[in-house]
């Protein structure tokens, strides 16, 4: 447009128009793309009425049934159960509780959390405090990588190479279990009795990278010591002793391996948004702890972790709206047998994975269509408001962040 | 613990277990990551190694012979057992044996085992007894394998001359429509059934271990080798092939054999889509929400659901694009356009179409939120600059700031299409297929089948590895599609890293100036 010719009124209304046109066709598409964005959760919402609010001949379900137990079932054992295909025989209404399928998902979700959570606290605390500049700017992507790997992928190898073998070695599991932590406590011990030297080579800013063969040995160590920590403690067989000491039921796929898998994928987001959370707290509020004689690790757990708090908190949000809506790892790591029980060694089956095994053999318009719909409604519903609850936190805190940190 | 003053003047204190448990979780994660990318790569590219067979003699003479697979503690009892796979499926026991480590009486490697890969029933591994050629001929003992592996490379060109005879001349000469090109068509194939009958005929007899015989025509071959007798060279060859092979073959044997051409074929073909669907109407959005929109409290609001929706269970949508994609305006186009063909459904049920637009709204925020961190990067100067030499708002977006934004939103495209190549969940329910018989690209008007069905990497993993007869002859091939899946999600997530990084430091310079 350098050397154009003076605009006359007519090319400046053209490129008025065009520019109001513009305008207008980029409003309408905004608005109607982020409309049919929205527009999931009103779907969800429209198509589960018919259950609630019968029409005609179709059958209403009072809320009842589907999250109390059934009248129909005489037993205690079998009043919340999910077979909504089943075959009746004499009459009696299908067995369509959510509960035991809401159980699974919080199952699945509360454990992958107990292994996410302090695995990505703990990482974030690291990387935030202690890592060196360089190794942090390359363990995020890293980190990144991690949760980029697909769910069918981890599920695989959760549910048909580690559920197989965990079966098969449950004492070399307990014994890695037990034995990691002092592993780690041994090699900060063994480094402080190095000569300067060599600890030098191994300063604590390196240390998430060259822990990892120190880990590895300490591994290979526990599979090593499993039969004699089998003998000791177990009566020489853990599989007899869970078994008969302690009546657990032991599934190969069970709720202990979705946890690890699930673990395994949530934790990089919870790393990533607590890093965040404890980076951005004023260096000032650090540097004042240090200042008065506090050492990094008093400086986090007194100062730092406290400002950072809501970070954290929002983080664990994030991190449990993906467990409750990851689906692909829970239905190939975990049986997908409906169970309602506490032992964490015994299968379940989740709100999504049912959704995907059940919803393509659903007719529409029936009521086992509606049930898997109300059952997304219900995972939708859940995960969005968990994510804004955590996105509120987040912004609330960065207005403290600002007001602590003054001006940076 | 004691230590001389002067020294402890000199360090710090300690932190205490604390850090160190904390820096244990850095390693621990990265050791978990680390061994899953070994587990994958090692056992998703072993599998094309040719692996060693093994003659084995066991208690009572019976004999067997196999690869190796691998070893566990026995069930009832102390001691291993080892994991043979013997092949000969078509006969009495065979495919896989257990056998004691305690029972084995001697393990040699003979160098005439041969391993002979069929198109029907797997592997057959034994000793060449005979092989017989297309006139009825039989050759014995040591000549038998040199002739069949010259009978094998004739094979080779003459399959090469059919296929070549069939795209270049039969398929031009079959959409013409006159009396030359019937002529001509004839003649051509009166050179294809010759062709075929110099391919007929032709067998070969293995005597497996136990001494049964195993008779296998050279229309069922697909392969023979004989693995202890291959230098280092030739296995690397060999590997070469069959990564090749599994690259650009279909499946078999109900997708436990063979390999994924159409699972990678239809990924890129739904991802591709995917991102033409959801590149202009995520940049549209971002573009209304960060440039046209009125910031205020309902823009806020606004956005702030957007980004929620990127945390929302793919699986939701999935339900979605089965609701509305499919039941609703699938149904709707059907009992518009193809009410010939009801009931069965053309669009009224999954297909490519639906897939791409499901996951178009699925990776959509990704797009949006990408973005719009790349919009909101660009200075205010530079649009009050273009607006203060009088250009219109048009043209202040065009010119101005979609340039400098450019990078932002390819990496929001690039991360939007590594998601989808990963996300499996939805897919299931809006199109994908475990076995699509008819790739969605061929050579019928339109062309693009956008109503068919498709495979896809991520479902064909797993379908072999859940819903195959076979599991355990399945497992090396899902590993080496889990691999060939991640090394492209991989790729596509460093680029988007690559371009971020690249992206802030030249957004750096230019806050800088």
């Amino acid at each position: 447009m350098l050397d154009s010719p003076p605009p006359t009124a007519v090319r400046r209304r053209l490129r008025q128009g065009r520019d109001r046109l513009a305008t207008a066709l980029i409003t309408a598409g905004g608005i109607g793309v982020i409309a049919a964005l929205l527009a999931i959760g009103l779907f969800l919402a429209v198509e589960v009425v018919p259950l609630f609010w019968p029409s005609g001949e179709a059958s209403a379900i009072h809320a009842e049934a589907l999250w109390g137990g059934g009248e129909t079932a005489a037993e205690d054992a079998t009043r919340h159960r999910w077979a909504p295909t089943a075959t009746l025989t004499s009459g009696e209404a299908p067995r369509i509780s959510l509960v035991p399928l809401a159980w699974g998902t919080l199952e699945a979700a509360a454990w992958a959390l107990a292994i996410a959570v302090p695995l990505a606290l703990g990482a974030a605390a690291h990387s935030s405090l202690f890592m060196s500049r360089r190794l942090r700017s390359r363990l995020k992507p890293t980190l990144e990588l991690m949760e980029a790997l697909p769910g069918v992928v981890v599920g695989f190898v959760a549910g048909l190479v580690l559920a197989p073998w965990v079966e098969r070695h449950l004492a070399e599991v307990v014994a890695c279990l037990v034995l990691l932590v002092p592993g780690l406590l041994l090699a900060g011990g063994l480094r402080s009795r190095l000569p300067a030297r060599w600890r030098e080579a191994l300063p604590l800013g390196w240390a998430g990278l060259w822990l990892v063969p120190w880990l590895a040995l300490v591994l290979a160590a526990s599979v090593w010591l499993a039969p004699w920590l089998e003998a000791l403690a177990f009566d020489g067989d853990l599989r007899r002793f869970l078994e008969l000491r302690l009546g657990l039921d032991i599934a190969v796929r069970n709720a202990l391996i979705v946890g690890a898998a699930m673990g395994f994928a949530v934790m990089p987001s919870i790393y990533a948004l607590a890093e965040d959370a404890l980076s951005g707290v004023p260096a000032s509020l650090a540097e004042g702890a240090q200042a008065l004689g506090a050492t990094r690790w008093q400086t986090l757990w007194r100062v730092v972790l406290p400002a950072a708090s809501p970070g954290i908190f929002s983080a664990v949000m994030i991190g449990a709206g993906r467990a409750v809506g990851e689906t692909m790892i829970v239905l190939m790591a975990s049986g997908n047998a409906a169970l309602m029980t506490l032992n964490p060694l015994d299968g379940l089956r989740s709100l999504a994975a049912t959704i995907a095994i059940e919803l393509p053999e659903a007719g529409p318009g029936g009521v086992h269509y509606q049930l898997l719909l109300l059952a997304a409604l219900a995972l939708f519903v859940f995960t969005f408001l968990v994510n804004t609850l955590a996105e509120l936190v987040r912004t609330r805190l960065r207005r403290r962040y600002r007001r602590l940190g003054g001006g940076s | 613990m004691k230590a001389e003053p002067s020294r402890r003047l000199r360090l710090p204190r300690g932190e205490g277990a604390g850090a160190w448990l904390a820096a244990g979780s850095v390693a621990l994660s990265l050791l978990a990551l680390l061994a899953l990318l070994a587990l994958l790569t090692v056992r998703g590219l072993g599998h094309f190694w040719p692996s060693p067979v093994e003659l084995v003699e066991l208690e009572g003479g019976r004999q067997l012979a196999g690869e190796r697979v691998r070893e566990v503690p026995h069930a009832g009892g102390d001691g291993l057992e080892r994991l043979y796979r013997i092949g000969n499926q078509d006969l009495e026991g065979g495919r896989w044996a257990w056998v004691r480590l305690s029972a084995i009486e001697a393990v040699s490697h003979p160098a005439d085992l041969v391993v002979v890969e069929r198109r029907r029933w797997g592997q057959a591994i034994g000793r060449l007894s005979a092989f017989q050629g297309a006139s009825g001929e039989r050759i014995e003992g040591e000549a038998a394998w040199p002739a069949l592996e010259a009978r094998l490379a004739e094979l080779g060109t003459l399959r090469d001359a059919r296929d070549r005879l069939r795209e270049e001349v039969i398929l031009p000469l079959a959409g013409r429509n006159d009396e030359t090109a019937a002529r001509e068509l004839k003649a051509a194939h009166a050179r294809l059934r010759e062709l075929q009958s110099a391919m007929a005929g032709g067998r070969l007899i293995l005597a497996t271990a136990d001494g049964e015989g195993l008779a296998v025509p050279l229309e069922q071959l697909l392969g023979a080798r004989r693995p202890n007798a291959m230098s280092p060279l030739d296995k690397l060859v060999a590997w070469g092939e069959g990564v090749w092979r599994f690259l650009s073959e279909g499946p078999r044997a109900a997708n436990t054999a063979g390999g994924v051409w159409p699972a990678i074929f239809g990924t890129v073909l739904m991802v591709m889509l995917m991102s033409i669907l959801v590149t202009p109407f995520g940049v549209l959005a971002a573009i209304y929400l960060n440039e046209v929109a009125h910031q205020g409290r309902l823009t806020r609001l606004v956005r702030i659901a957007v980004r929620n929706l990127a945390g929302v269970p793919s699986i939701v949508y999935g339900v979605f694009g089965l609701g509305v994609f499919v039941y609703g305006i699938g149904g709707r186009l059907d009992s518009w356009f193809f009410e010939a063909s009801l009931p069965s459904p053309t669009f009224g049920t999954g297909g490519l179409l639906w897939a791409s637009l499901t996951l178009a709204l699925l990776t959509l925020p990704v797009v949006i939120v990408a973005t719009e961190e790349g919009l909101a990067r660009i200075p205010d100067q530079q649009r009050e600059g273009a607006l203060a030499l009088g250009a219109t708002r048009l043209e202040m977006l065009s010119r101005v700031v979609l340039p400098m934004a450019a990078p932002a939103m390819l990496t929001g495209v690039i991360l939007a299409v590594a998601r989808a190549a990963g996300e499996v969940a939805p897919l299931m329910l809006v199109g994908v297929a475990k076995l699509a018989p008819q790739v969605p690209v061929d050579g019928d008007f339109p062309f693009l089948h956008l109503e068919r069905k498709f495979m896809h990497l991520g479902y064909h993993i797993f379908d072999a590895a859940f819903h195959g007869g076979d599991v355990q002859a399945a497992m090396p091939l899902v590993y080496a599609t889990a691999l060939l899946l991640v090394l492209v999600i991989l790729v596509l997530n460093l680029t988007a890293i690559f371009l971020r990084h690249h992206l802030s430091t030249r957004h750096g310079a230019l806050t800088r100036r």
